[in-house]
């Protein structure tokens, strides 16, 4: 059947309104483009702030990786520190306090790894803000990986299950009978025995210093049976002697 | 400098190529198989251009896909950097199959009785089976063959299943690179998307031997290139279908559905 005979008074062809479609797209698309680039600023990157932070303090860290243990736990189901979000590293031949390290997530401000992600899997919680890994989008590409600026990268590949995850201050922890998240408790910070971690909704200073912070001041050390440390009223010695 | 998705800084482009495909072909005057001399006009420019820019997006679609797949057992990419570039290799083919196939399927709109050229009788198994069987030596009486082959109809079938399948999944992955897809649709639009390229693999490999590798291809194989087939190829392979050009009664009528039901 030719066009002709398609067209009706008044009315398009098919061949028209193909023609038409196939056009309007086009114009839709350099139009859309066009208005993008005039009235979006270049790299504007909107990521809400993450509502929780971790703080460490290293020179409280016994190095017992109980920490790691439960993240690997309460997330997984198993006691593999290589699944552990946080990591603790230890230097043999280092000396007190640059013998430990804690490797915590820092949730940042402008997080690298959720700006490097190709598929929007790793992003911001839309609730807490936590930055977190949406594991079905993953596509294992690992850019978050590379992308994260410090060492070790906070954000991990999971060499088990093939994607990248990271701390989310356990908003998801399918292994763990308790309400996680900044609104609730993390595994981590409950079961340190050095009480070494600690959490705080403000934004901390954007350094290494603003995140490894003194969580010793206040220690009732005379209750631990600690003599002699800093804030200790015993005479050193003496609880051993008793 | 940090290397870029394509998918990701030029997402428009896998927009674009689906409306360039519909008004390309809104512009193009199709030609009807027509007998020049001793050869006749089999597939017209706007057929190669559909065949090629199609082809050639599923080949390098399935070769970068099937790379970017296999990511850890056994692991055919090596870092990130190598992911990225395979990304983007997909991404180029993206455009070419998505143009490619949004041509063909515009053209198809506008001249519908091509798309009933395709479709196979409700004899094309057992015509496929003598087809073959007669190139095996065997005697078979069947009905002259249309422009098609019943086999080449058949695949054709899986292969329109198949770019759907791929086409929907595929603009659904394209959409998370610049949207928030919920996870309930890219979990299947994922799984589908690889099963989907599994029917293409299997339909192109087949598609590949029978219409190049095979010697009874040869004949044929150049009009995929300039477009003609001998006249003596296609009275003798074609019958059916050079009966209709030439507009004489053939002994015996070509394969249709109706036909088919009287064979």
């Amino acid at each position: 059947m030719s066009d002709q005979e398609l067209k009706e008074p008044n009315q398009f062809s098919r061949r028209e309104f193909i023609t038409g479609v196939g056009g309007m797209g086009i114009g839709a698309i350099f139009a859309g483009s066009l208005a993008r680039m005039l009235l979006l600023p270049d790299d504007v990157l909107a990521i809400p702030a993450s509502s929780g932070y971790l703080l460490v303090d290293t020179k409280k860290c016994a190095g017992c990786t109980s920490c790691m243990l439960a993240c690997s736990m309460t997330h997984h189901g198993q006691s593999n520190l290589s699944l552990s979000r946080i990591q603790v590293t230890q230097d043999p031949f280092g000396k007190f306090p640059d013998d430990i390290g804690i490797a915590q997530c820092r949730q940042c401000p402008y997080p690298s790894c959720v700006e490097a992600c190709p598929t929007g899997a790793m992003h911001a919680d839309e609730k807490t803000g936590v930055r977190t890994v949406d594991v079905s989008k993953c596509i294992g590409c690992e850019r978050c990986v590379n992308a994260c600026p410090f060492t070790p990268g906070r954000a991990l590949w999971n060499f088990e299950e093939k994607h990248a995850q990271k701390c989310d201050l356990c908003l998801n922890t399918p292994h763990w009978n308790h309400e996680g998240g900044p609104e609730g408790v993390r595994a981590c910070e409950s079961v340190c025995p050095m009480h070494a971690i600690s959490f705080t909704t403000q934004i901390p200073v954007q350094s290494d210093e603003g995140y490894n912070v003194d969580l010793r001041t206040g220690t009732p050390w005379t209750q631990i049976k600690f003599d002699g440390a800093v804030g200790a009223t015993g005479v050193a010695g003496s609880g051993l002697k008793k | 400098m940090e290397r870029q998705l394509l998918f990701s800084t030029s997402a428009w482009l896998v927009w674009l190529a689906p409306f360039a495909g519909i008004f390309a072909a809104g512009l193009t005057r199709r030609r009807e198989p027509v007998i020049e001399g001793d050869r006749v006009l089999r597939h017209d420019v706007a057929a190669r251009v559909e065949h090629w820019t199609h082809g050639i997006g599923t080949a390098v679609l399935l070769v970068s896909g099937i790379t970017l797949g296999l990511r850890f057992t056994p692991s055919l990419l090596r870092d990130s950097d190598a992911a990225i570039t395979w990304m983007n290799v997909h991404f180029v083919a993206v455009i070419s199959f998505l143009f490619g196939t949004f041509y063909y399927a515009a053209n198809t709109l506008l001249s519908w009785h091509r798309f009933g050229e395709h479709l196979p009788t409700k004899h094309a198994f057992s015509f496929t089976v003598q087809h073959y069987g007669r190139l095996l030596g065997f005697k078979f009486e069947m009905p002259p063959e249309a422009k098609y082959f019943e086999s080449e109809k058949m695949a054709y079938v899986m292969a329109l299943g198949a770019s759907a399948l791929v086409v929907v999944t595929g603009l659904l992955k394209v959409s998370a690179h610049v949207a928030t897809v919920p996870a309930w649709i890219m979990g299947p639009a994922t799984w589908t998307h690889d099963i989907a390229t599994v029917l293409m693999l299997a339909f192109f490999l087949a598609h590949v031997f029978f219409a190049a590798i095979a010697p009874m291809a040869w004949p044929v194989l150049p009009s995929m290139f300039h477009g003609y087939v001998s006249a003596e190829h296609a009275e003798e392979e074609h019958a059916g279908w050079y009966a209709q050009l030439t507009g004489k009664p053939t002994s015996v009528t070509p394969i249709s559905d109706d036909k088919a039901d009287a064979a």
